[in-house]
């Protein structure tokens, strides 16, 4: 069996792992650095549950393998809060209700950090696409997709008030 | 989990050539890993080894070289989707490319992959074979381009040497004023494999259709052109009464090609509508795909 000396940044922190190459990002994750935020849904790319960002890009990591991310860097739920303070977007889904069953809520979360990184004022249409590939079973987007536009609006606040 | 005895990431192209020429057909090619590493997971696809095409600098560029697109074969569908050049010169490819599966399968997929992959359904594929896309196939021995169309062979099948990287894909620029489109028919907006998908180019002078091509995705095996069709746009003008017997001819040709097959009752109705949406967008907006 070979090994893959994978180095990348989870998080913002540098990791250094030997791993079975046959591990899917998701597997690294959540088996070896025990980051459980991140769900296994349909395991073939079409529910979003298990998205992350890498290198500013929203992707599935049950879609690719560990070694894939050799030498980038990956952002999962947990390295959303800072200093135990919800960032604006889980925050905005708090506040409305957008979370039910909480299983396609991190997926949603990281896809609406994606969205506003790129474009911080969406429409209802540039959100709905923008979740496109996270299927929700509880709560009918409706509240999610509010909760987006809470974010966006929290996000520009604190923007405004960083400014001043 | 897929049990893989070898897993190399080259960071250049001889080197992978390389893996794969010593290997003797163990080693599989892996570009953005969206239809490999699921299969492989589940145990649907068994793979000795991986050559990771993810490090490999220089095949993940869009140029254009006179009046030919390249497109470097680990090019993303949504670095395609989002190419000013693609939307400017090759509007159907651009329309293509975001139309497959949602934005986290976009971010992934590679257009070379696609081919590679060979679904009848493969949405940047219809678009390819349209604009008669040839792929450049490298190996030790030496590079081979092929058009698309031809290195195809079946679903899921292609004429693919084990030992080749496809690394990249070239077009010649449809003609100056052409107008180029895709649709495609999926039970959803996002994640749905397309039932059928469309492309078409076309190109009037004086009031007649004086260039046309035609592709149609997930009727037969792999994605082609349908010369029929074409032949029932060229030197006619563009009218509501042109879409009209398109249509017709589109659910002919789909009948023909389908037979007795269970699909086919839907599949020849359903293409009428596509032919007329993408035809009625193409004609009406002279905005549209122009390039």
């Amino acid at each position: 069996m070979a090994q893959f000396h994978l180095e990348m940044k989870v998080n913002g922190k540098p990791i250094a792992l030997d791993i079975d190459p046959g591990l899917r990002l998701l597997d690294v994750l959540r088996d070896i650095l025990h980051l459980t935020g991140t769900k296994e849904g349909c395991g073939e790319g079409e529910c979003g549950a298990c998205s992350v960002i890498l290198d500013d890009e929203l992707v599935d990591s049950c879609l690719i393998l560990a070694p894939q991310a050799h030498g980038r860097g990956v952002i999962t739920i947990e390295g959303l809060a800072l200093n135990g303070e919800l960032d604006p977007y889980q925050q905005a889904f708090l506040e409305v209700g957008a979370v039910q069953c909480g299983y396609c809520t991190p997926g949603m979360i990281l896809a609406a950090r994606v969205l506003l990184n790129h474009n911080p004022k969406p429409s209802k249409q540039d959100i709905a696409k923008a979740i496109s590939g996270n299927l929700c079973r509880c709560t009918g987007y409706a509240k999610i997709v509010q909760g987006i536009e809470i974010a966006a609006s929290l996000k520009e606040t604190k923007a405004g008030v960083s400014r001043a | 989990m897929p049990d893989l005895s070898e897993y190399y990431q080259p960071q250049s192209l001889t080197t992978a050539l390389e893996l794969l020429a010593k290997s003797g057909g163990k080693l599989r090619p892996l570009a953005g890993g969206t239809d490999i590493v699921p299969a492989m997971s589940k145990g649907e696809l068994k793979a000795d080894g991986l050559v990771d095409l993810s490090k490999l600098p220089d095949i993940q560029r869009i140029s254009v070289d006179g009046n030919e697109v390249k497109i470097g074969s680990l090019t993303t569908f949504t670095q395609i989707e989002t190419s000013p050049l693609i939307r400017a010169k090759a509007s159907l490819l651009a329309e293509a490319a975001a139309a497959v599966g949602s934005p986290q399968i976009r971010n992934l997929g590679t257009i070379g992959g696609n081919i590679a992959n060979a679904s009848p359904a493969a949405d940047t594929v219809t678009a390819l074979v349209t604009l008669d896309a040839k792929a450049r196939l490298d190996s030790l021995k030496g590079s081979r381009r092929v058009l698309v169309s031809e290195l195809l062979c079946g679903a899921g099948k292609t004429n693919i040497h084990p030992q080749e990287i496809i690394t990249e894909i070239n077009f010649k620029i449809p003609p100056p004023g052409s107008k180029t489109g895709f649709i495609k028919l999926g039970r959803r907006k996002a994640l749905a494999i397309a039932r059928m998908n469309l492309a078409i180019i076309f190109n009037v002078k004086e009031e007649r259709i004086s260039f046309a091509r035609v592709g149609l995705g997930a009727v037969g095996p792999n994605p082609r052109r349908y010369v029929v069709l074409e032949n029932s746009l060229l030197g006619q003008t563009p009218s509501e009464v042109l879409i009209e017997k398109f249509a017709i001819e589109a659910e002919c040709e789909v009948t023909r090609v389908l037979g007795s097959r269970p699909s086919a009752v839907y599949k020849c109705e359903a293409v009428k509508g596509i032919a007329r949406d993408l035809l009625t967008k193409l004609f009406l907006d002279s905005g549209q795909g122009v390039v």
